[in-house]
């Protein structure tokens, strides 16, 4: 009775302490909004491994020809499908050449590939053998590649980003090679043992046409397109595709790595954005252990008010007074707790994730190891001076070891590692595990082992507080 | 008060408590007696609030025993700190809470509750002299009136020994009169009051029985009274200069010692009572006299010295 009695009275006191409500809950809030309105909309996210590709395609294709076999499609996606299903690769369509400038101008793209209006007919022209054989043909190739120019592939690079913009350059030229070197390969096979072939074939070899007259130019040339091919038996030369060509499986068609050019969302609270699905949790997680200063002034103020030698005169045990000192402490972290979900949600737009009822666990302890915590550092500090000295450093110095104050995802491997020493990085740990949005399927078990760890810090502060702690 | 054969409220005996190498009490032994209002009185670092703290159930002695109420008393003795009120010289109390809050807060804690703690609180609160600003948070009072909700405090849970640590340190001339009258109230009502002050005229004033503690130990310990008479009283007479009268005056039996003044005479003698009318008789005739009689200050000083205790 004596203990609720002295929860209750510090209970009112915290209420009546305007510090508390602005260290535990506006705080966190203002700086959730504050970062929330600062970050980009890739912050929270997983970061992507895959090599981004942005590509303009104003290619109007080819006309129609009932003839024609090959390309089945546009060749502008033909080179698309070819970067897709590249593993590792991001293929993002832009909408038009205006926003790929915006982009490339602002910095948020280090370069966007242009397919121009005539890349198909260009692709189209592409060939080995010259103006006898195709008509008015071109030979992208040279030196180091294929010439873009010659295709009508635009490059608009960021001066800014020269080593991202060269990377996309590559990537694209491989891509590009993939793709037209089977077609002019194929093209050209397909034009040897043609009647025009073998009569070039007679202009350079006379005995070739005393030969036409035993046995018919196109038999002939069917042979030795066949035993060409023969000799290159390793290769399809007729395929026009890089698969066919290598004889190799086609490519699995990657779906995941195509997708439309989503423009960031422009300022303002955006609510529902990802980010707050790491910033409401790493914020709940940081100023919870922010009690350290409430319950420290507590302490403090019971000191230098005089009363805590009222409460050592009345028939209490120290228990009875420190668990009446703790009990109040709980109640108002586990309440920040909660509350600052609940603001996440009605503010923020946050969502609570496939499984809303393990965050109580969490909450709860959470709360129970920043309370320990809090008694055990309000034990040491003799002044307010030393509360806000001292919890400030063990507070800030403990968010930064766990990760509380950067994605987690941006750690080192060893300082991650070493992260799992402080409560807050296996509270982020469960929270990341039911609120981050490519959490996947929720891991009941290791989130119920975080809240294990956390309650095992509680029971260790507090009794180490318990230990420690002097009443006078 | 009570009759000094009734079995002591309080008894110290030999009671010894160090800080480090200074020694806070030295072999200190005080009894006091149920009903009494016991004054203590000695000047800083005497060991005044080393003895209140281990009499408050504070702190224990490093040696000697204290037994409250025939029992004996330490830190762990739970049952017997209900029956002990303490006041201590620094203010004891939240600013943030009202004064009912706070009187009801202690109350609660002594086992206090329901109507009888609510009338318990009105009555402190009254008697303070509160209770029009009882639902004031304390932090808004004056010097005077924490201390006034202090000693309310300190009482809510009806105790049988009071102990007043500097109980009117910063107040008003008014609310130490309050203070006075409500000690004095508390005492007649039955309650032992140990009262420790700086101010010689409070103790004078309220206490009886008092002891003078210096160095960690009782250096006198008696009525009032009793103590006062340990000094002469000092007879200062104006008079014409008249050749041969200090030797007339030294001659009058009684008399210890004439001094000359500036105006005339200072006749000391050990009780003035019987002297005056014998210098009288002498045909001594002073224009005016000037008595001086023992003063519980002039003992303390007596007792402890005139050397500075900034310690």
């Amino acid at each position: 009775m004596p203990t609720l009695t002295i929860a209750g009275k510090d209970l009112r006191l915290l209420l009546r302490d305007p510090r508390s409500a602005v260290i535990l809950l506006a705080m966190p809030l203002l700086l959730i909004l504050v970062l929330g309105l600062s970050l980009g909309d890739a912050f929270g996210r997983k970061p992507d491994d895959r090599i981004r590709i942005a590509v303009v395609v104003e290619d109007a294709g080819l006309p129609p020809d009932p003839a024609r076999t090959f390309p089945p499609k546009p060749w502008a996606d033909i080179l698309l499908d070819d970067l897709a299903d590249t593993a590792d690769i991001r293929v993002e369509r832009v909408p038009d050449r205006a926003a790929a400038e915006a982009l490339v101008r602002r910095g948020d793209r280090s370069a966007v590939v242009v397919l121009g209006k005539d890349f198909s007919e260009l692709c189209q022209r592409c060939s080995f053998v010259g103006a006898d054989f195709k008509t008015d043909p071109i030979n992208p190739l040279y030196r180091d590649g294929v010439r873009a120019d010659a295709l009508g592939v635009d490059f608009l690079a960021s001066p800014t980003q020269p080593v991202g913009s060269s990377v996309i350059q590559q990537v694209v030229q491989v891509s590009l090679l993939r793709v037209i070197i089977p077609w002019m390969i194929g093209q050209a096979f397909d034009q040897i043992g043609s009647d025009k072939f073998m009569d070039k074939m007679g202009e350079k070899i006379p005995e070739m046409r005393a030969a036409f007259l035993i046995m018919p130019k196109q038999k002939i040339g069917a042979g030795i397109q066949r035993g060409i091919g023969d000799f290159f038996s390793q290769y399809q030369f007729r395929a026009k595709t890089w698969a066919g060509l290598t004889k190799s499986e086609p490519p699995t068609a990657r779906v995941g790595n195509r997708g439309e050019f989503t423009p960031a969302p422009g300022l303002g609270v955006n609510r529902g954005a990802v980010r707050y699905q790491t910033l409401v949790p790493a914020y709940t997680v940081t100023f919870a252990f922010f009690l350290v200063l409430t319950v420290g002034w507590l302490f403090v103020a019971e000191r230098r008010h005089g009363t805590m030698v009222r409460l050592r005169a009345a028939p209490l045990t120290r228990g009875q007074i420190l668990l009446g000192k703790v009990l109040p402490c709980v109640a108002v972290s586990v309440l920040q707790g909660f509350l600052l979900l609940l603001c996440g949600k009605l503010i923020f737009g946050m969502s609570w994730g496939a499984a809303p009822w393990l965050l109580v666990p969490v909450v709860l302890s959470t709360s129970l190891a920043a309370v320990g915590l809090a008694v055990l550092v309000a034990g040491f500090a003799r002044t307010e001076t030393q509360v806000a000295v001292y919890g400030t450093l063990v507070v800030l110095l403990l968010a930064g070891v766990s990760g509380s104050m950067m994605p987690r995802e941006l750690m080192p491997e060893d300082m991650r590692s070493l992260s799992y020493v402080t409560p807050h990085a296996w509270a982020l740990d469960a929270y990341a595990r039911l609120l981050a949005p490519d959490a996947g399927g929720v891991d009941t078990t290791a989130v119920l082992t975080a809240c294990g760890m956390l309650a095992g810090f509680g029971v260790v502060f507090l009794g180490l507080a318990w230990a420690t702690v002097r009443l006078d | 008060m009570q009759p000094m054969t009734a079995a002591p409220v309080l008894e110290v005996t030999d009671l010894r408590k160090r800080y480090g190498r200074a020694v806070a009490l030295d072999g200190l032994t005080l009894s006091v007696q149920p009903g009494e209002l016991f004054g203590l009185l000695g000047p800083n670092g005497a060991g005044k609030t080393t003895l209140m703290n281990i009499l408050g159930g504070l702190a224990d002695p490093d040696a000697g025993s204290v037994k409250l109420f025939g029992q004996p008393f330490g830190t762990r003795a739970r049952q017997l700190k209900p029956r002990v009120g303490l006041a201590t010289q620094d203010l004891a109390l939240y600013p943030e809470l009202t004064a009912r809050e706070n009187l009801h807060f202690f109350g609660r804690l002594y086992g206090l509750g329901g109507k009888s703690l609510a009338k318990r609180v009105d009555d402190q609160l009254t008697a303070v002299g509160l209770l029009d600003r009882a639902d004031h948070r304390a932090g808004t009072f004056s010097g005077g009136m924490k201390r006034r909700l202090n000693l309310a405090i300190a009482v809510v849970h009806a105790p049988d020994l009071l102990l007043l640590d500097e109980p009117t340190t910063g107040v008003d001339p008014q609310s130490r009169n309050l203070i006075f009258d409500e000690v004095r109230r508390l005492n007649a009502a039955g309650l032992t009051v140990v009262y420790t002050s700086h101010y010689m005229e409070e103790v004078q004033a309220l206490c009886p029985r008092l002891a003078v503690m210096d160095a960690g130990v009782v250096k006198a310990c008696d009525t009032l009274p009793n103590l006062l008479q340990t000094l002469d009283a000092v007879a200062r007479l104006t008079l014409p200069p008249t050749p041969g009268l200090a030797e007339r005056l030294a001659a009058v039996p009684g008399v210890k010692r004439v001094t000359p003044t500036a105006d005339g005479l200072a006749v000391t003698a050990g009780d003035l009572a019987p002297v005056l009318p014998k210098l009288f008789a002498a045909g001594i005739q002073p224009t005016a006299i000037d008595i001086q009689q023992p003063t519980l200050e002039r003992v303390f000083l007596h007792l402890t010295g005139r050397a500075l205790r900034d310690q």
